[in-house]
Parts: structure tokens; C-alpha cells; sequence
């Protein structure tokens, strides 16, 4: 008897060695990397170059898929979040991923991922060319004279383009007719098609367009001027108008998201690979060519700032008054 | 000069493309592939394209091109096989191909079907290739012509056609399936507001309904139900002869097939809609001009000639506006973008610039796929037929164990099973009261174009309906509906008669 006891004890000891170390490889089967933005757009461009790279170090396959929709990409948030939290399943997100809170698509707090952030590009106002607004203050004197009468594209609301384009009307006093699209694309388009007559977007998503003639920018919205092969440079809109920077500059964080709950060890390896990723010359000559700047923060630094941003974004929402959930309810501390 | 450069730069990029053994596995490869994607239900040419798309991270941009149009060109084809032969189109682009398609294969006509299916595919995607080759420029602009209003007029005239074409009986029985579509196209969170509506607090609805489980389901369970329960046999597949057309049906049907290919290149290049449209329009327009429509939905050759060649087609003009505006003008389209972003070379106006050759290298492969496609096509087609000769009984429940794997596998959600269920017996009562099932489909996959674009263009004019018809395009898109409408109705048929009568009257 007592040998069996001690045979199965052996047996039972040596299946959960194994399967401890089992545990420690990571990853041992594909990954999905499930991007809440629309395929094409910047989040989506960023994950896809950085899972290639990733991949190629992981030596698995990281299948990068689209799931738009909802309220701050609350949709895909959702799905991913709602599977096993092993590591395998990524959120490819964007600062704007903050909002979905308090537009009620997402009854959690953002500390519950863990980010790995990429980088981002500025924000540009930008008008189509024969409009006959020369410069910022000519477009904003326009926009007073008639409020809500010049037709402005950006990606769906409580994007980070359109908390540019709302924080750019409240420091300057103007109302712009929005117009929501399903994201950056296919607001340029609907410029280029003349249905809408200023456009929101970044300069990354933007670039190709301006430096064709098809586009013209007006003013950055970050306190630093930004100069651009074949264009030269565009002017900051913090000159004209100081008072925006109560409430600008608001800046991209584009990177994934894994669930906080995923074992700490998964978590490592992911980061570890992910430093890796950023150091190569594929992503940094992309950033460059891309007019992306690369932060590569992980951990709690990028906690601390998508935490930022959260209460940034939505106190920003709710003054604006374009929240539906209070952020008190949710518990979300004031900037 | 230019066209002379160009010219040269195309041979160059075949010749070495169709020269380098690797290309060549990778070419067939991704062919064949994308064409057993297009058969299976549940696996569309969108998902093929974008899961490969991160495969091809770590290749060179050409070899990734070859990959993702290889693909693409394959699943659009490969769509026609489940129509053929068991009457579930494996993509919705192919929904168009099973109503002609699937009666001449239970006329044992299978081979044959298969064969023009081939054929006209191949035509199709060299039409579109050219057209990409020589007008890119002039088709853009056609592109820049579609603003809200236009779209939700071009959605709404998508459902309307599969309505009118597929109705057996009463025309207005397929315009019903069609608004039920479209009423199921509004559950889940509305785009512009967040609104959510018909979810019932259920969390999965919020998305909307999924395209697939409702294809799959739609199309799947009332054929799956309808053999077992009829006992039929699908074709006899003794009487199958050759799988290499006839030239003599190819060139007797020349014009459907010129017809058919400008209409998907038109539709092509226009963004946000696809083959599936194509083929529909393709088809409707090979009715109209047909000496005997009564034929068509009874396995008439130009009906599968028609749509086959309108969806392929469509993928040259799809890449047209892609390449040299930056706007996909298809859902495969956007997932290419996509890849190209992946690659670094950023499509839109910028392109012939930065990359001066790579208009042309598109070009060369889309040409290379469609010879790749063409002769995997011939091939396996040949394979294809044989498996009518499975006894239903043991085809048709691997065939539905296949549908609720391709519903489940897109995104691994059970509540996709019990969407597909419910949308299938749904689809089993209407098609046994005579309803068509296509524009159903149709009408969940335009839905949201339609919702969206309406209340966005009403957002854009502030409330008011005038540019709706102020809008060259929008006004002539209206009047072609509204004349589909008013020309379908007994009414109208029966004033044309009489006028027809008086005529003949006088004479």
C-alpha cells in the first residue's frame, strides 16, 4: 500500500513538474492580437508592424484582426477581455480606448490591462484645398461668424480627433458641424470628396495627402511647430490662440493591451520581446518614415499613463458634455 | 515614353516574377489556398486576405503582393464551387453564381458550369486588370464622385436589385427578404450615436449581427434540410463530360461577358461595396438583355457567366482606387491597405512618386494570379464534381458540420452558432412561402452602409433631403431605382401592355 501511496505521489509530483514547465513557456501557439480600430488606421498599421516583429522573435504566428465598433472601441475591448487571460488574446488600443468608460461601453476601470505602448503622432487641422481659409484664424473668424455652419470630418466621437476638434472649440470660443466617420481614412476621404471641409487627423494618417496637394494643413495642435519633407512648416495653433493650452495638446499612445490578470511571467516575456521589437532598425526606420514618435513604455509607467489619460479623457468628455457616464460613478479621479 | 516604361516594366516584373521557382510555389500556393477559402463556407476572401496579411510580414514586398492578390483572386473564384454544387455559396460574392449555377448542376450539368465559371473568372480578372493598367486615373476620379448621399442610394439600390431579381413568383416577395435583412442590419449599436437598438441588454448583440453566421445559416440550413428531407440527388455525375469550356458557349456570350466586366470594374472602383454587388448587377443586366430572361434562375449558361465574370472583375477595379487615392474599394481592399502600410508604401496619391514601379508590379501579378487561377481552376474543378457523387446522406451532414465550423472559427464566438440557428430556420419557413433568401444576405451586409450613410448625410446638410436630389450622381442612382420599382410592378407591366396593344392596334 505504502508503495503505491509513494508511486502515485512520484507520479502526481513529476505530471505537475511537467506541467509547471509547461507553464513557463510562452508562447507555445499563435497569438491573436485583436485591433479595436478599423483596418488601414494608424493603430492598426502600428500593431501590424510591431506583431511582425514580435512575431519573429516569439518564432509563432501573431494573427492581427479588426473589431471596430462600439463606443471607444469598447466592442473589441470587450471580446478580448472576455476570453482567457493567458496571455494569447491582445487588445490593439489607442489612447482613445480611455473614453469608452464613460460613454458606456465599458464598466471597468483602464487599470485592469497592461499596456505596452508604441508611440504616436500629432494632431493637424487641416482644410481642403480651394476652402478659403489661408490660415487658423481665418477658419476660426469664419466658424465664429456662423457657428455650426463649416462641416468638420473626424473619426467617431470621443476619438482622440475628435477630443482635438472639441478642445480646439472650446479654447477658441468656435462651433464646427461634426461629422463622425468610422475613422481617420475615411474622414480624409470624405475631405477629398468635399462633404466635409476641415479635417482632424494625424499627421502620420495625413501625410501622404498634404504632401500631394490634396490636403492643406492649417496649424498643429501640439505646443511645437512640425516640419514636413515638401511642405515645410506648419505652424503651432498655441501662437494664435494661448488658451488652448488649458485644454490641448492631447497626444496619441498607440500600442496593445493584455489583460492585468495574465501571469506575471507571460507578462515579462511579452515586454522583454516587445523592447526587443522597438530596437530594431525595421520599427525605428518606420517610426521615422512615418512620422511616429516611439515611447516603448510597459508596465507601470504605461499604466500610469493610459491611467492619465483616462481621467484626462473623461473629465474632458463630461465637461464637454459629451460623456454619457458620469466619471464619478466610475470612480475616475478628476486631472 | 511613360506608357513605353511602363510596358517594359511589366514584362520585366512577369518575366522575373514567373521565373523565380519560389514565386511560383507562392503564387499556385496562395491560389489554390484562397480558393479553397472562396468554397468553404464561413471563410470569405476578407478573412483570407487579412489572415495571410500578417504572414506576409516577414517576405519581400513583391512575394507578399503575389500572396495577398493570389488569395484573392482565388477565394472571390472559389466561391462559385459551393454555389455549383451544393447550392451554399462559399462567399457572398457568390450568392448571384447559385441561382443558375446550382440548376445546371442538377441537370448533371456540373463540369460544364464549373468550367465557364473558370473561364469567365479569368476573363473578368484580366478585364479588371486592364482596366487598372491603362484607365487607374480617370477611374479614380469616379471614386471621388460618392459622398453619403450617394452611398446610401448605392446600398439601398444593392438590395433592391437582389430583391428584384430572385423574387420566384411575386417580385415584391424578394424586396420583403430584402427589408428583413435590412431591419436585421439595425440590431446592435447604431455608428454615429452608440445608440444601442433590438439588443435586449444582450452585450453580444451590440456589435450587430455578424455577416457570416447569417450567410452560413441562411444559405446553409435550408438547403441541408431541404435534401435530406426531398431525398434529392444533386446532379448525376455520370453525365459529367469535360471541365475545358467550349469556345463556341464563351464567344456565343461575348457581350454578356464584356457587359459583365465593365459593370464590375465600375462597381469595383467605387468604395465600400464589392463583388457581391458585381455579381448581382451583372447578372440583373444579363436578364435585361437577354432574348429569354424566363430561362434565367433555371440554369442558364449566361447567368453563371454573368456574375462570375462581374465579381472578378471587380477585384482590378477595387485596386484602382486603393493604389492611387489610398481608398479600398472593396472589404478584401482594406484589408490589402492594410498589408501594403505593413510593407511601407503608403497607397494614395503619393505612390507613383515614392514607388514608381509598383503600379505596374500590381499589374504583372494580378496577371500572373488570374493565368494561376485559371489553370489551379481547371484542375480542381475537375476534383470538385466528384464529390457529387457522395451520397447525400453522408455529404450533407459533413457539409453542415462545416457550416458550424465556419461560423464558430471567425472570431471563435459560440453566440455566432446560436445566431446562425435561429437566421437559418428563419431562412428554412421563407424560402418554403417562396421567398428568396439572397437578399436577406444582402440586406445584412448593405444594412449598415445604408443606416449610416443616410443619417450622415443628413447630418452633413443639416437635416435637409434636397441634395439627395441635387447631387448629379444621387439623382441619377434614385431615378434608376425608382424605375427598377415602378417597372417591376404588375401596374406598370400591364399599362405597357396596353400601350403596346393600342399600338399595335392602330397600325
Amino acid at each position: 500500500m505504502k508503495k503505491y501511496c509513494l508511486l502515485a505521489f512520484l507520479f502526481v509530483f513529476v505530471l505537475s513538474g511537467l506541467s509547471l514547465a509547461q507553464e513557463k513557456k510562452f508562447p507555445v501557439r499563435d497569438i491573436t492580437n485583436t485591433v479595436v480600430w478599423a483596418a488601414g488606421g494608424g493603430t492598426d498599421v502600428c500593431n501590424r508592424i510591431v506583431s511582425g516583429e514580435m512575431a519573429k522573435i516569439f518564432k509563432v504566428n501573431i494573427n492581427v484582426i479588426n473589431k471596430p465598433g462600439g463606443v471607444g472601441g469598447s466592442i473589441g475591448m470587450n471580446d478580448v477581455y472576455s476570453r482567457p487571460h493567458d496571455g494569447y488574446a491582445w487588445a490593439g488600443v489607442s489612447e482613445s480606448c480611455v473614453t469608452a468608460g464613460v460613454q458606456g461601453g465599458w464598466d471597468k476601470r483602464m487599470y485592469v490591462w497592461d499596456y505596452f505602448i508604441v508611440g504616436g503622432s500629432p494632431d493637424v487641422i487641416s482644410v481642403t484645398p480651394n476652402a478659403p481659409y489661408k490660415d487658423l484664424k481665418e477658419l476660426m473668424e469664419a466658424a465664429k461668424a456662423k457657428p455650426g455652419s463649416i462641416r468638420a470630418g473626424a473619426s467617431a466621437s470621443g476619438s482622440i480627433h475628435h477630443l482635438n476638434l472639441l478642445a480646439l472649440e472650446k479654447g477658441a470660443g468656435v462651433k464646427f458641424n461634426y461629422i463622425p466617420y468610422p475613422g481617420s481614412a475615411p474622414a480624409q476621404t470624405a475631405a477629398m470628396t468635399g462633404e466635409v471641409s476641415v479635417v482632424v487627423t494625424s499627421v502620420a494618417e495625413q501625410q501622404q495627402l498634404i504632401r500631394a496637394g490634396k490636403l492643406r494643413p492649417l496649424a498643429m495642435l501640439t505646443p511645437q511647430p512640425f516640419t514636413m519633407k515638401d511642405v515645410g512648416a506648419i505652424p503651432s495653433s498655441f501662437v494664435p490662440y494661448p488658451g488652448l493650452s488649458k485644454y490641448l495638446p492631447i497626444m496619441q499612445a498607440i500600442g496593445f493591451a493584455v489583460p492585468a490578470t495574465v501571469p506575471e511571467n507571460v507578462k515579462e516575456t511579452i515586454a522583454d520581446t516587445f523592447k526587443k521589437a522597438l530596437a530594431t532598425d525595421t520599427i525605428k526606420n518606420w517610426a521615422d518614415s512615418n512620422y511616429y514618435t516611439l515611447s516603448g513604455k510597459t508596465g507601470k509607467a504605461a499604466k500610469e499613463e493610459f491611467e492619465k489619460l483616462e481621467s484626462l479623457f473623461a473629465w474632458t468628455l463630461w465637461e464637454l458634455g459629451a460623456a454619457k457616464v458620469n466619471p464619478e460613478t466610475l470612480k475616475i479621479p478628476k486631472p | 515614353m511613360l506608357i513605353l516604361e511602363r510596358i517594359w516594366d511589366f514584362y520585366v516584373t512577369v518575366f522575373f516574377t514567373a521565373f523565380n521557382i519560389e514565386n511560383i510555389i507562392l503564387l499556385f500556393g496562395s491560389v489554390i489556398l484562397g480558393i479553397i477559402f472562396g468554397a468553404m463556407p464561413g471563410l470569405t476572401a476578407t478573412l483570407g486576405v487579412g489572415l495571410l496579411t500578417t504572414l506576409t510580414y516577414g517576405i519581400s514586398t513583391n512575394a507578399a503582393m503575389i500572396t495577398l492578390l493570389g488569395m484573392y483572386v482565388g477565394a472571390v473564384y472559389g466561391g462559385s464551387y459551393g454555389s455549383i454544387c451544393v447550392n451554399i455559396p462559399g462567399t457572398a460574392a457568390a450568392a448571384a453564381t447559385a441561382m443558375d449555377g446550382y440548376p445546371l448542376a442538377c441537370k448533371g450539368e456540373a463540369g460544364r458550369a464549373l468550367g465557364l465559371t473558370t473561364t469567365s473568372s479569368f476573363i473578368g480578372t484580366m478585364v479588371g486588370m486592364f482596366f487598372l493598367a491603362v484607365f487607374a486615373p480617370i477611374i479614380a476620379t469616379l471614386a471621388l464622385q460618392f459622398t453619403s448621399f450617394e452611398f446610401f442610394f448605392l446600398a439601398f439600390f444593392g438590395i433592391m436589385i437582389s430583391g428584384g431579381l430572385t423574387g420566384q413568383d411575386l417580385v415584391y416577395k424578394g424586396w420583403i427578404s430584402g427589408l428583413i435583412g435590412l431591419f436585421l442590419a439595425l440590431i446592435g449599436r447604431d455608428h454615429l450615436q452608440f445608440f444601442p437598438r433590438f439588443t435586449f441588454g444582450i452585450s453580444e448583440l451590440d456589435g450587430g449581427l455578424e455577416v457570416v453566421p447569417v450567410l452560413i445559416g441562411a444559405f446553409g440550413i435550408p438547403q441541408i434540410i431541404q435534401v435530406i428531407r426531398d431525398q434529392l440527388s444533386i446532379g448525376e455525375a455520370k453525365k459529367f463530360q469535360r471541365v475545358l469550356p467550349e469556345l463556341k458557349i464563351i464567344s456565343k456570350h461575348i457581350t454578356t461577358i464584356v457587359r459583365s466586366a465593365l459593370i464590375g470594374v465600375g462597381i469595383g472602383a467605387v468604395p465600400g461595396i464589392g463583388e457581391d454587388i458585381a455579381a448581382w448587377v451583372s447578372y440583373g443586366a444579363a436578364k435585361k438583355a437577354s432574348k429569354h430572361p424566363e430561362n434565367f434562375g433555371k440554369g442558364e449558361y449566361a447567368g453563371v457567366i454573368s456574375c462570375e465574370t462581374g465579381n472578378n472583375a471587380c477585384i482590378g477595379g477595387a485596386i484602382i482606387p486603393l493604389l492611387t487615392l489610398g481608398i479600398p474599394g472593396s472589404p478584401p481592399a482594406v484589408m490589402l491597405l492594410g498589408a501594403l502600410m505593413i510593407h511601407n508604401v503608403t497607397p494614395g496619391p503619393m505612390l507613383s512618386i515614392e514607388h514608381p514601379h509598383f503600379i505596374t508590379e500590381m499589374i504583372a501579378i494580378l496577371f500572373l494570379a488570374s493565368f494561376a487561377m485559371f489553370i489551379s481552376g481547371i484542375f480542381l474543378a475537375k476534383q470538385v464534381v466528384k464529390v457529387l457523387r457522395i451520397p447525400p446522406p453522408i455529404f450533407m451532414p459533413v457539409v453542415l458540420t462545416l457550416c458550424v465550423i465556419g461560423s464558430y472559427a471567425l472570431g471563435t464566438k459560440v453566440f455566432n452558432l446560436y445566431l446562425m440557428v435561429p437566421v437559418g430556420i428563419l431562412a428554412y419557413f421563407m424560402q418554403s412561402m417562396g421567398y428568396p433568401i439572397a437578399p436577406l444576405v444582402i440586406g445584412v451586409i448593405l444594412g449598415p452602409m445604408a443606416d449610416e450613410n443616410l443619417r450622415r448625410a443628413l447630418m452633413v446638410s443639416q437635416g435637409s433631403f434636397l441634395p439627395f436630389f441635387t447631387r448629379p450622381v444621387a439623382l441619377i442612382l434614385f431615378l434608376v431605382i425608382v424605375w427598377m420599382f415602378i417597372s417591376q410592378t404588375p401596374f406598370y407591366k400591364r399599362f405597357l401592355g396596353g400601350v403596346k396593344a393600342r399600338i399595335f392596334k392602330q397600325e
